[in-house]
């Protein structure tokens, strides 16, 4: 299979996002707002209560910021844009041509994600300055194993949630109703990760149940490794848990995708 | 002008006459975002809960007034979704070009803007309702007329306070073509930091969500006169001060609005 109009889509997706340059300020500056907004949150809510599950406000701080860049890479939704493809019919067309839609999109969701890296840089580096005024900062990962094992989980993490997104667009062949469905999913999502509150904070049982789906490979599994809350064997045992998801939920999309397909193809779009 | 007013009020009856039609039409869809709303809520009465359970001191506030107070910025919130949801997809409309449209009509920009016939329900403003019957009862609010005349000018004054943020990140579309970091910024803002007490944050946040984004004359202050907490551990302010929501809402309105008429003639200004 010839990979190189993916790489040259992949590179067009990076160049089409680079054209906003004014949204780069707006994004940045809006991570960069809610950096300082929930570093106060955090602050006083330790001030009024302690330390608590053995996560010092210093975790706590560097874990929150790393939420918010981490939401700049998962908050690309390359595979929305089959849903508008299915809707306007421009799918057909695509179908015609010599490549594969799923890859075609996960190569602009690349691109995509590429620009959302670049915007990184400069949130974290201003996050530093920020971050000091309020006598916090963000801290270092807990070790080399762990530098290593945080990038792994963020890429796993990176490949589950564009697959959960292709699934939620691929539902578009069957019903055009899936925004309100696909909002609802990011909603609980978003708080099973442990992007907003870290699932160690759950009460115990809700914990386990969050800590056994999916939507913990996101967040949950990188930012521990990262703060240190794994080390080891965990580390180890985390990105296996979140390697597994991943192969289930491959096989899923990919077979739900296949049937989607097979409607269209049968019906005559 | 009587005859612009009778206009507008009947084209505006027919916009909701549009909106129950299409409820009727599509049920699942209503279903849909129903569900959406229930969820959308309980996420967020889920993650307090969570928050509570382990950070149970909120600079003396329980768990009871912390769903009080949330309840509260839902009925301000809600009213504001139910009437002027629409002017979220001003960016849209000026991106795709079918901004002009509504210039060329003989009805005010705005109020073509506010009266798209669409998915639009009050069902999240009943929603609203029965989790404030809930929390009032959770706190054992004390019911008298001034209560009830605090709460209405609170709920009123909250969604223009909502309504004039929406408006003004809204006419911002007018001269930036992507909007969409800003308008989750400030999404952010309302829905993550009116959880919890003004009094817990430093002083620049206080500012921000008092008189930048007065967010918290939505629910804080008013809540603070309805509780009874006269005196806030490490924050001062006049304990009467939640009486003031609809004077703020007007005044952000007012200015809201003016900015909203500076766009558009920039806009029709430039023919762009």
């Amino acid at each position: 299979m010839n990979l190189a109009p993916y790489a040259e889509f992949a590179k067009r997706a990076f160049s089409r996002e680079a054209t906003y340059r004014a949204e780069v300020f707006t994004r940045v500056g809006s991570v960069l707002l809610r950096v300082f907004l929930l570093s106060t949150l955090w602050t006083a809510l330790y001030r009024n209560n302690g330390a608590k599950q053995g996560i010092s406000l210093e975790s706590m701080i560097t874990y929150a910021t790393l939420a918010l860049l981490l939401d700049l890479i998962y908050g690309v939704n390359g595979a929305y844009v089959i849903r508008q493809k299915i809707r306007e019919g421009s799918i057909a067309i695509d179908f015609m041509r010599p490549i594969s839609v799923p890859l075609y999109v996960f190569a602009d969701t690349v691109g995509q994600t590429g620009f959302a890296l670049v915007q990184i840089v400069p949130a974290l580096v201003l996050s530093f300055p920020l971050l000091g005024l309020m006598h916090a900062h963000v801290g270092g990962p807990s070790g080399g194993i762990a530098a290593l094992g945080f990038v792994a989980s963020v890429a796993l993490g990176f490949l589950l949630n564009f697959l959960i997104d292709l699934i939620m667009a691929t539902a578009t062949f069957w019903t055009m109703e899936i925004f309100g469905i696909q909002i609802m999913v990011q909603f609980i999502s978003s708080l099973l990760s442990g992007s907003l509150v870290p699932l160690y904070f759950f009460p115990n049982g809700l914990q386990k149940i969050a800590f056994a789906l999916p939507f913990a490979g996101l967040y949950n599994a990188p930012l521990s490794i990262y703060i240190g809350k794994w080390q080891g064997r965990d580390i180890a045992l985390g990105l296996g848990e979140q390697a597994l998801w991943l192969a289930l939920i491959w096989f899923a999309a990919m077979a739900f995708w296949r049937r989607g397909e097979r409607r269209v193809v049968v019906q005559g779009g | 002008m009587a005859d612009a007013g009778a206009r507008h009020w009947s084209a505006y009856r027919e916009f909701w006459r549009l909106n129950f039609l299409t409820l009727m039409e599509y049920k699942v869809n209503f279903f849909i975002w129903l569900a959406f709303t229930i969820v959308y809520h309980g996420v967020a009465l889920g993650a307090i809960w969570i928050m509570m359970s382990r950070f149970p001191s909120m600079n003396g506030w329980h768990w009871q007034q912390v769903f009080f107070l949330y309840a509260l910025y839902m009925l301000g919130h809600t009213l504001n979704n139910t009437f002027f949801f629409t002017i979220g997809e001003v960016p849209d409309l000026v991106r795709e070009g079918r901004f002009d449209r509504l210039l060329v009509r003989p009805l005010d920009p705005l109020f073509q803007v506010l009266s798209q016939p669409g998915q639009i329900w009050p069902d999240e403003l009943v929603i609203a309702l029965i989790v404030f019957i809930l929390a009032q009862g959770a706190v054992h609010l004390q019911w008298s007329s001034s209560t009830v005349v605090l709460l209405v000018l609170a709920t009123l004054g909250g969604a223009y306070i909502d309504f004039a943020i929406q408006l003004i990140i809204a006419t911002l579309s007018f001269w930036v073509v992507r909007l969409d970091a800003l308008r989750w910024v400030v999404m952010s803002l309302e829905n993550d930091f009116t959880r919890y007490p003004l009094s817990i944050y430093n002083r620049a946040v206080r500012i921000m969500l008092a008189y930048v984004f007065p967010f918290a004359f939505m629910n804080y202050f008013p809540a603070t006169v309805l509780l009874h907490k006269s005196a806030e551990v490490g924050y001062t302010f006049n304990p009467q001060l939640g009486w003031l929501t609809p004077v703020v809402g007007a005044v952000w309105f007012a200015a809201a609005y003016s900015f909203w008429r500076l766009g558009l003639n920039k806009y029709q200004g430039t023919g762009s």
